[in-house]
């Protein structure tokens, strides 16, 4: 458990498609906050818009959470796994507001069917820092997830980035430590590493 | 962090965990010495059942049954507790519909075992075809409803709920709401019974009692006074409800009342609002609303709003009360909070910001007018078929066997997707089993029937291609086929059998043949189709798209009703035992000098695998998303697909 102050109510916002394990990242810092000694409330979302769909989840903790879901306006943090999903849910971060997101697009199929054109993030830049004054800050989280062994550690990746997030209250090593012990023996190695890639790429962009 | 499996069944009484609503209601189930579960998948219950049936795979204490239908599931529940035992029903709110005919016949019979109907509503319909509030049925047939406003209640319910229904030997409902069964929350589990813990089955026993266990009218006729002597007692009794309380300041002039997980809305948003000076009633029963605490609650009152989502159940009762009694102060409720889609803390905020005068903390539509930037810009991303999902080569199939003025009933299930671009097949969906019946009310408004003189022949026949899924063909499809072959309908009736019910988390059902318990007995769909007598019946397997094609053909040529299943297990499903078991499977890829542009393998197909290249002006396919079916290289005219070696890589 970290040391210091509990937090009233930390708000955390993650987005991105069905299938990219968007809930196992929020279950995971879900048992990060319980063992840390907080209040918890993750709201998923199941069934049909899971399949592929644009998916939302929320993480709340602190001494303080009553709903599963995050207000608009109230997020601390959005962490997505796909650019345009950070865009698409940009409403729910606070002002002054940080947003992870994994830079690498996945144009829906409306977008191929030429229904539908998708945005560069230049544009995205503009709307998320512009109109509602957070921080965006898009990096290859998969390219990392590779290199540490497995694409499917993307969302270690982020996890890992999330960490760095100033005044962010659980620490590095306690949420590192729940994912360790989360994960199938097998996976734990890539993991580690995929967790370790997400912290130094965030230190780089944040200037830590 | 342990696997629920163990969670749930934790020896551990005090021990802290994060479990999500569904699953607290399994470890309350046992908790409160469940004997007998039985239920049909449905989001957002379905978690609820999967979870009891790991339990049941488990610990042979506790029989569950994943039922065809929810009225048989009710049926078979509710037994158990005539017997004497402690039993739950679970689904989700349209799945009441089904059960509704037991229910509302069978509640003045009551029950000897404590007898819980868990329903989960889906305000804002993420996962549904409408969002009825459980709460009017509740009224409707005069049963308590225990709504949770948090993981911690959702799982302390379900004892508090047996103990509730053995006292009044009558009905208890459960009601979460997508928001509940779907929160994952910390918990406190609490004590297992001997019996769960000893892995004891419990057998009951059924003492005959004509008239109470009949109803014929002379019976029946006794029991609605019974009924609504019950509801009155449960009203008192609730007054020391542990799930009913008032809070706040005891001086206050205005108070809020919060039902079910609204509470958790209303106090985050007096938290935010910084509002201190209001009185709350906290209510975990909706109905009936204990007068004796709302009338302690309204003491010295002078204006009141009640926060609830959907229907005003709790402000018709309290409004009918204070009238009753004389009381002439302003209750706000649906005047102020919307009626319509699910409750989120803005909504809460914004009402109790105007029932109080003030300024919310947060500008929404401000958000809202800066949100429009964004949203110009996002393009769609609704859900869609799976890669290498066997129904979309189904559906392509029947576009390409059938005109494209045929028209396509569906159904319920993940094939309800097919309504979208490129495929569009589904022309209409009603309710589980509906694609069956509507095709041959079709057919009989549109042809006649085959029995008909002047039945329609030749040119002028209207073509009818319906769909329907495996598990919701045992479900609801089976009486609805009986009646088009029996009426001889002109139709043609394709299975789209995935051999599991898939939509709600793969869940078996008779054709996937297994139970909790061990093996069960396959039902085989074209034998059912064969000795009902229909006029023509196929098995073929979709991946092989031709085939799928030229059966529904031949089914086309045949007057009457043509059943074709088209099987091949759940892509997501396969793909999953797959990774379990560290298989590889073959992924495809475009040859770039082969491939002309066409975009027939987007525009017509659309497997979320293949993408525009804009550059190349090339299709091409993702390697992370291809499952490998195959169908992009059997659609494309130009052979511009070809399988790769490798394919995923053990995790």
């Amino acid at each position: 458990m970290s040391e210091g102050e509990m937090v009233r109510e930390y708000n955390i916002v993650i987005t991105g498609i069905g299938g990219q394990g968007i809930l196992t990242a929020a279950n995971l810092l879900g048992w990060a906050a319980l063992h840390a000694g907080y209040k918890v409330r993750v709201g998923e979302v199941h069934g049909m818009s899971q399949r592929f769909g644009s998916v939302i989840a929320y993480v709340r903790f602190g001494e303080d959470v009553y709903g599963a879901m995050v207000p608009e306006g109230k997020a601390d943090v959005l962490l997505s796994f796909e650019p345009v999903e950070a865009l698409r849910y940009v409403n729910y971060v606070k002002k002054g507001g940080l947003v992870f997101s994994n830079s690498r697009p996945v144009p829906p199929v409306q977008v191929s069917m030429g229904l539908a054109s998708y945005p560069s993030l230049d544009e995205m830049r503009e709307i998320i820092e512009g109109e509602f004054g957070a921080r965006f800050m898009a990096f290859d989280a998969e390219k990392l997830a590779v290199e540490a062994g497995n694409v499917i550690t993307t969302n270690v990746v982020l996890i890992g980035a999330l960490t760095q997030t100033p005044d962010f209250p659980l620490s590095a090593e306690h949420v590192k430590e729940v994912i360790r012990v989360s994960v199938p023996p097998k996976a734990v190695e890539a993991n580690m590493k995929a967790f370790d890639l997400g912290v130094k790429a965030a230190k780089e962009m944040l200037k830590l | 962090m342990a696997k629920v499996t163990d969670i749930v069944l934790w020896d551990k009484p005090g021990e802290r965990v994060l479990l999500l609503g569904n699953q607290a209601i399994a470890r309350g189930a046992i908790e409160g010495n469940i004997a007998v579960f039985a239920a049909y998948p449905g989001t957002p219950s379905s978690e609820f059942t999967d979870t009891m049936a790991l339990i049941a795979r488990k610990n042979p204490g506790v029989y569950m049954e994943y039922s065809t239908n929810e009225k048989v599931a009710f049926e078979a529940a509710l037994s158990a507790a005539w017997s004497g035992l402690r039993a739950m029903t679970a689904m989700k709110h349209v799945g009441l519909n089904v059960a509704a005919d037991t229910f509302l016949s069978a509640v003045g019979m009551g029950v000897e075992g404590g007898f819980i109907i868990m329903v989960a509503d889906d305000p804002s319909m993420w996962s549904s075809q409408n969002e009825q509030d459980t709460r009017v049925y509740a009224k409707f047939a005069n049963v308590p409803v225990l709504e949770p406003s948090s993981v911690q209640e959702a799982k302390d319910m379900v004892k508090y709920g047996f103990e509730l229904s053995e006292k009044f030997k009558h009905f208890v409902i459960l009601r979460t709401t997508t928001r509940t069964s779907h929160m994952r929350g910390d918990v406190v589990l609490g004590e297992l019974p001997d019996d769960i813990r000893n892995e004891r089955r419990r057998f009951g026993e059924f003492k005959k009692d004509p008239e109470r266990f009949v109803d014929i009218p002379a019976h029946a006729r006794k029991f609605h006074p019974k009924i609504l002597e019950k509801i009155e007692k449960i009203r008192e009794e609730l007054n020391n409800c542990p799930f009913n309380w008032i809070e706040g300041d005891e001086n206050a002039k205005v108070g809020i009342i919060a039902p079910g997980l609204a509470y958790a809305y209303v106090k985050e948003a007096l938290a935010w609002l910084g509002v201190k000076n209001v009185r709350v009633l906290k209510l975990g029963t909706p109905f009936p609303v204990p007068y004796g605490l709302l009338e302690k609650f309204l003491d010295g009152l002078e204006k009141v709003l009640i926060v609830e989502e959907l229907e005003p159940v709790v402000e018709e009762q309290v409004k009918t009360w204070a009238y009753d009694k004389g009381l002439r102060i302003p209750i706000h409720g649906k005047d102020l909070v919307p009626r319509v889609y699910e409750m989120t803390t803005r909504r809460a905020v914004t009402a109790i910001a105007k029932f109080l005068g003030l300024e919310t903390p947060v500008d929404f539509e401000e958000i809202d007018r800066k949100y429009e930037k964004a949203a110009k810009i996002v393009p769609p991303r609704p859900p869609s078929l799976c890669p290498a999902c066997p129904h979309r080569n189904t559906f392509y199939a029947i576009r390409r066997a059938a005109s494209l003025r045929a028209i396509f009933p569906s159904d319920i299930g993940c094939y309800t997707l097919g309504v979208l671009p490129p495929l569009k097949t589904v022309d209409t969906t009603v309710a589980m089993g509906g694609s069956i019946g509507v095709a041959h009310g079709l057919s009989i408004a549109l042809n006649g029937s085959v029995a008909e003189k002047e039945h329609k022949e030749g040119k002028d026949k209207k073509v009818i291609v319906a769909t329907i899924g495996d598990s919701t063909f045992f479900h609801t499809g089976l009486p609805a086929l009986a009646n088009a072959i029996y009426n001889r309908s002109n139709v043609v009736i394709v299975v789209m059998d995935n051999e599991i019910t898939a939509m709600t988390g793969d869940q078996p059902n008779p054709g996937t043949g297994e139970t909790p318990h061990g093996p069960g007995k396959r039902i085989l769909i074209e034998d059912v189709a064969r000795a009902m007598g229909a006029d023509y019946v196929a098995v073929v397997d979709p991946y092989d798209i031709k085939a799928t094609e030229n059966a529904i053909r031949e089914a086309l040529k045949v007057d009457g009703v043509s059943v074709v299943v088209a099987r091949q297990p759940c892509a997501l499903y396969r793909i999953g035992q797959m990774r379990r078991r560290g298989e590889k499977w073959p992924i495809y890829r475009v040859i770039e000098e082969k491939c002309t542009g066409c975009k027939i393998c987007i525009n017509a197909y659309g497997c979320p695998a293949i993408y525009w290249d804009a550059e190349s002006k090339k299709a091409k396919v993702d390697p992370l998303i291809c499952w490998g079916c195959g169908g992009c290289a059997q659609v494309c005219p130009f052979g511009a697909f070809e399988p790769v070696d490798g394919g995923e890589k053990d995790e």
